[in-house]
C-alpha cells in the first residue's frame, strides 16, 4: 500500500518507520525543513518538505497513486485540509486525520474524512475512570476507540483472582477475550479461573470499561 | 495651518452632532404641552414651552447646518464624550427656561430643578402644590429622558457614524446587542414598555390618570419627583408601595440583564454580579432598617412597608419617601447612606458607584487572596459573568474601577466639607450630598428654595458628575483643552 | 441581520466596520486581542477573543444565530474549516471563505463552498483593466 503521512517531528517517523516495516510505501510531506532531513537519514521514504495541505506538494507525493493519507499535524484545521484535498483532488480512498478539539469528531466524519483520531477524547476517557492506572499494561483502541482493548495485569489482591468467568460477572458489553499465564495463552471459557499474576486481555466499549475494570480489580 | 483647520472641522462635526440632540430636546419640550389635554384651563402656560421649545429648535438647526459644512469626518471615542457633556449641558440650561420664563422661579434655583430632572435625581425646589400641572408633567419627562439618557434616546431612532462613543460616553459600558443602534432601540423599547405597565399599575392602585403617568415616569428612570409634598407617602397604599418598588427595581437593573431575563435566559441572570450584589444587600439591610429603626417608631404593618421602601428607594437612587427621616435614627441614616453610595447597576438609569464596580472591588480581594496563597507562578485570569458571556477582567479594568472609586469618595467628601461650611450637622450634609451625587434625590429636608447658594451650585456640580460618571466630564474636559490649546500655538 | 466575520486583520476589520455602518449585528472574531486595534470608532459590535478553530470560541459568537459568516482569517485551512463548521455544523445560510491559493480555492469552489480567492479576483481586475 501507498501511504502519504503529513506532519512533523517524531510522531511521523515512528508511523514511517512502523509501516515500512509492515512492507508499505511511504511518502512525508514535513513543514520543518530540519525535521525532514532528520527523517530521510532514518526511513526510506520519499520527503517533500512543504505546507501538506498544498494540492501541489500532495502531488508531488504521489497522491494520484497513494492509497491511505494520513493527517498528523498540530493543528486540526490542517488536517482536515490535507484530507479534504486528497480526496478530492487526488481521489484518494482513505484519509485519516488526527484531531485535537474533541467536538471536530463529527465535523470531520460529515466532511468524509474515512477515519478520526480523537486523541483528547482518548486520554481523557482513561482518566475519567478513575482507575488505578498502574495495573493497566497496556491499552489498544480499535476502531476509532469504538472498542477498547485493556491489557490488566491481575494481582493476589485483586477481587477476581482466584474466581471464574461466571463467578465474577462482567458487566455487558465486554469480553475477557485472552489470559496469558506465563508463556501460554488461555482463550477463557466461563468455568476458567483467573489467577495472580495473570494478564487478561479485556475487550471492551469505552463506556463499560471502566465498571468491567473495577470488577476485576475490585476497587 | 493644517492642523487649525483640521480643529475646527472637527468640532463642527460635534457642534452638528449636537445640534441633532437638541432638536430632540425640543421635541421633549413641546410633549410637556400633553398636558393641556387633561387640564385645558393652563392653557396661558403654553407659551412658557413653546418659546423655549423654539429657541431650542433654532439653536439646533444652526448647529447642524454648521455641522454639515464640516463634511464627513470620522471622530474618536473621546469626541463622543464632548458631543455629551456639551448636548447635556445645554439640554439642562434650555430645559430650565420654562420655569425661569415663566417666574417660577429664579435662574438658580430653575437650574437647580433642571439639572435635579435630567440627571434623574429628584431633589427638588419647587413647592408641587401650587405649581400647574404642565410644569409637574415637565419635570417627569426630564428624568425620563435623562433615566434613558439623550444619546440613547437619539441613536435608537438614527445611527450615527460615531455611535459606539456617544453610547459609551453615557456611561453605557454593556451592549446588549452586537450594533449599537439596536442595541439603543431595545433599551428604549424596554424602557417605554415597562413605564406604560407602571402607569397602569398605579391607576389600579387608585392614582389619577395624571399623577400616575409622571410617577411611572419618575419611577422606573430612578428620578423621583412626584407630584405630592409627600410624595408616594400620600397614597398611603400598600399596593402603590409595592408597584413602585418594583419599578424602582427594573429602573436600576443593568438593560443588558434585563435583556437576558427577558429572552428566558435565567441561568445568565443568576450568574450576574450586580444581581447577586443588589439582593444581598436587600436581604441584610431590609430587617436590619426593620428591626433597629423601623419597629421602633412605627406599627408593624407600617414598620414593615417602610423598612421595604426606603432602603430600595436609596440603593436604587430613586429617591421616593413614605416617611419623614426627621425621627430616625443615626444608625437608619447611616444605613440608607451606604445604600445611596453603591446605587444601582451599571448601563441602568440609577446613579451611585455603581453595583457593578462595588462587586468588581469585592470580587478583586478574593482574587488577591486566591494569588496570595497560589504558586508565584501560577497564571491567573479572572472572569466575571456580563450579559451572557464571560468577561475577562485585566488589571487595567480593575485600575479604572479602583480610581473611579477613589475619585466618587474623594468627590464626595469636598461636597460634604462645603455643605459643613454652610452650616449644616453632619448627618445632614453627609445624607444631603450623598443623595446629590448618586443622583437619589432622598432628602433630610435641608434643599430647599432659599437654601445658600453655595449648597445649591455644589449639589448641581455633584448630580451632573454623578449622572455623566466623572471620566467623561474630565477627559472631555482634558482633550477639548488641548486641542483649543495646540491649535492656538499651531496658528 | 447578524453577521459573524472571523478574523479581524486588514479584510476582516473593514468588513467589520462596513457592515456595523450599514446597521447590523456584527461580532468579530480573533485570537489575538490586539487586532481589534484596527476598528475605528465607526464599529459598534462585539468582538471575541479566541481561536475560531475551536468550536467552543465559535458557538460563544453565537455562530448558530447568524445570517452570514465571512471567515477571512489570513490561514487559510482555518477559513475552510469553519466555514464549512458554519455551514454543516451550524446551518448558516450564507458563508463565506477566503482562500489565498487559487488552487486550493478552486477544489473547494467544486465542493460548493463560496469561496473568495483575493489574487484571482485582484488579477480580473487588472487584467480587465489592461484589455481597456
Amino acid at each position: 500500500m501507498r501511504v502519504i503521512i503529513v506532519g512533523g517531528e517524531e510522531l511521523v517517523y515512528f508511523l514511517g518507520r512502523l509501516l515500512i516495516s509492515g512492507g508499505h510505501s511511504v511518502s512525508v510531506i514535513s513543514k520543518n525543513p530540519e525535521d525532514c532531513s532528520e527523517i530521510v537519514r532514518q526511513i526510506k521514504a520519499l520527503v517533500i518538505c512543504g505546507d501538506g495541505a498544498d494540492p501541489r506538494r500532495l502531488e508531488e507525493a504521489q497522491a494520484m497513486r497513494a492509497d491511505a493519507v494520513i493527517a498528523v499535524t498540530p493543528r486540526d484545521a490542517d488536517n482536515l485540509a490535507v484530507c479534504q484535498i486528497a480526496k478530492h483532488r487526488f481521489e484518494v480512498p482513505r484519509t485519516v486525520a488526527l484531531i485535537n478539539d474533541p467536538d471536530n469528531e463529527t465535523l470531520f466524519k460529515d466532511l468524509g474524512v474515512t477515519l478520526v483520531f480523537n486523541q483528547t477524547r482518548m486520554i481523557s476517557s482513561l482518566i475519567q475512570q478513575e482507575l488505578s492506572i498502574e495495573d493497566i499494561v497496556n491499552l489498544l483502541p480499535i476502531k476509532e476507540g469504538k472498542v477498547i482493548a485493556t491489557e490488566v495485569r491481575i494481582r493476589e489482591t485483586h477481587a477476581c483472582a482466584g474466581k471464574t468467568l461466571v463467578e465474577m460477572a462482567l458487566p455487558k458489553d465486554t469480553l475477557l477475550s485472552v489470559i496469558i499465564r506465563g508463556d501460554s495463552v488461555i482463550i477463557p471459557r466461563g468455568d476458567t479461573k483467573l489467577l495472580a499474576d495473570d494478564t487478561a486481555v479485556l475487550i471492551s466499549t469505552p463506556q463499560a470499561q471502566g465498571a468491567a475494570l473495577r470488577k476485576l480489580t475490585g476497587e | 495651518m493644517r492642523y487649525r483647520e483640521y480643529i475646527r472641522r472637527k468640532y463642527l462635526t460635534i457642534v452638528g452632532h449636537v445640534g441633532t440632540l437638541l432638536l430632540g430636546v425640543a421635541l421633549f419640550l413641546l410633549l410637556s404641552l400633553a398636558a393641556l389635554i387633561q387640564f385645558p384651563e393652563e392653557l396661558p402656560h403654553a407659551p412658557w414651552f413653546v418659546v423655549p421649545a423654539l429657541i431650542t429648535a433654532v439653536i439646533g438647526a444652526v448647529f447642524r447646518l454648521a455641522g454639515r459644512s464640516a463634511g464627513k469626518m470620522t471622530l474618536s471615542l473621546a469626541d463622543g464624550g464632548i458631543i455629551v457633556l456639551l448636548s447635556w449641558t445645554l439640554a439642562m440650561v434650555l430645559s430650565a427656561l420654562p420655569f425661569f420664563l415663566s417666574g417660577l422661579l429664579n435662574y438658580r434655583n430653575a437650574l437647580f430643578e433642571s439639572v435635579s430632572g435630567w440627571t434623574t435625581t429628584g431633589l427638588s425646589v419647587l413647592n408641587v402644590e401650587t405649581t400647574p400641572n404642565i410644569f409637574l408633567l415637565w419635570r417627569s419627562l426630564m428624568q425620563f429622558g435623562g433615566g434613558a439618557g439623550l444619546a440613547i434616546v437619539m441613536l435608537s431612532a438614527i445611527v450615527g457614524p460615531h455611535a459606539r462613543g456617544l453610547y459609551q460616553a453615557e456611561g453605557r459600558t454593556e451592549q446588549l446587542l452586537p450594533n449599537v443602534k439596536h442595541s439603543a432601540n431595545v433599551i428604549i423599547r424596554i424602557y417605554v414598555c415597562y413605564t406604560a405597565l407602571g402607569a397602569i399599575l398605579y391607576v389600579v392602585g387608585g392614582m389619577s390618570l395624571f399623577d400616575a403617568v409622571n410617577h411611572s415616569l419618575c419611577a422606573l428612570s430612578t428620578g423621583g419627583f412626584s407630584t405630592r409634598v409627600a410624595s408616594i407617602g400620600y397614597y398611603d397604599s400598600p399596593f402603590v408601595e409595592v408597584t413602585t418598588v418594583v419599578l424602582m427595581f427594573l429602573g436600576a437593573t443593568n438593560f443588558a440583564t434585563h435583556y437576558v431575563l427577558l429572552h428566558g435566559n435565567h441561568r445568565a441572570f443568576f450568574r450576574n454580579g450586580e444581581v447577586r450584589l443588589a439582593a444581598t444587600l436587600a436581604i441584610f439591610f431590609i430587617p436590619v432598617i426593620l428591626v433597629a429603626v423601623a419597629l421602633p417608631l412605627y406599627s408593624v404593618e407600617k414598620a414593615l412597608r417602610v423598612s421595604l421602601f426606603e432602603p430600595v428607594s436609596a440603593l436604587t437612587t430613586t429617591g421616593y419617601t413614605t416617611v419623614s427621616y426627621a425621627d430616625w435614627s443615626d444608625f437608619g441614616i447611616a444605613c440608607l447612606l451606604v445604600l445611596m453610595l453603591i446605587g444601582g447597576g451599571i448601563c441602568s438609569t440609577a446613579g451611585g458607584i455603581k453595583q457593578y464596580r462595588v462587586f468588581l472591588l469585592l470580587k478583586s480581594l478574593a482574587w488577591e487572596a486566591k494569588r496570595y496563597i497560589s504558586p508565584a507562578t501560577a497564571v491567573h485570569e479572572h472572569y466575571i459573568w456580563r450579559g451572557e458571556s464571560k468577561f475577562y477582567v485585566d488589571s487595567d479594568h480593575l485600575k479604572e474601577s479602583g480610581a473611579y472609586f477613589f475619585l466618587y469618595l474623594c468627590t464626595y467628601a469636598i461636597g460634604v466639607l462645603i455643605l459643613l461650611a454652610c452650616g449644616y450637622s453632619l448627618r445632614d450634609s453627609l445624607f444631603e450630598f450623598a443623595s446629590a451625587l448618586g443622583t437619589v434625590g432622598l432628602s433630610v429636608g435641608i434643599t430647599a428654595p432659599n437654601a445658600p447658594a453655595l449648597m445649591l451650585w455644589t449639589e448641581m456640580a455633584g448630580m451632573f458628575l454623578g449622572r455623566l460618571e466623572f471620566f467623561v466630564i474630565i477627559y472631555s474636559l482634558i482633550s477639548a483643552a488641548r486641542d483649543i490649546g495646540s491649535s492656538l500655538t499651531s496658528a | 441581520m447578524f453577521v459573524v466575520i472571523i478574523g479581524c486583520g486588514r479584510l476582516g476589520s473593514r468588513l467589520a466596520i462596513e457592515a456595523s455602518k450599514g446597521g447590523m449585528n456584527v461580532v468579530v472574531v480573533d485570537k489575538n486581542k490586539r487586532a481589534f486595534d484596527l476598528l475605528t470608532a465607526e464599529f459598534s459590535g462585539f468582538q471575541v477573543v479566541g481561536d475560531a478553530s475551536n468550536q467552543e470560541v465559535l458557538r460563544s459568537a453565537k455562530i448558530s444565530d447568524a445570517d452570514i459568516v465571512a471567515a477571512v482569517t489570513d490561514n487559510d485551512n482555518v477559513n475552510l474549516m469553519v466555514a464549512q463548521a458554519a455551514k454543516h455544523l451550524f446551518g448558516v445560510g450564507k458563508v463565506l471563505a477566503r482562500v489565498t491559493d487559487p488552487l486550493k480555492a478552486e477544489i473547494y469552489a467544486q465542493l460548493g463552498l463560496k469561496v473568495l480567492c483575493p489574487a484571482t479576483v485582484a488579477a480580473d481586475a487588472i487584467g480587465a483593466e489592461m484589455l481597456k
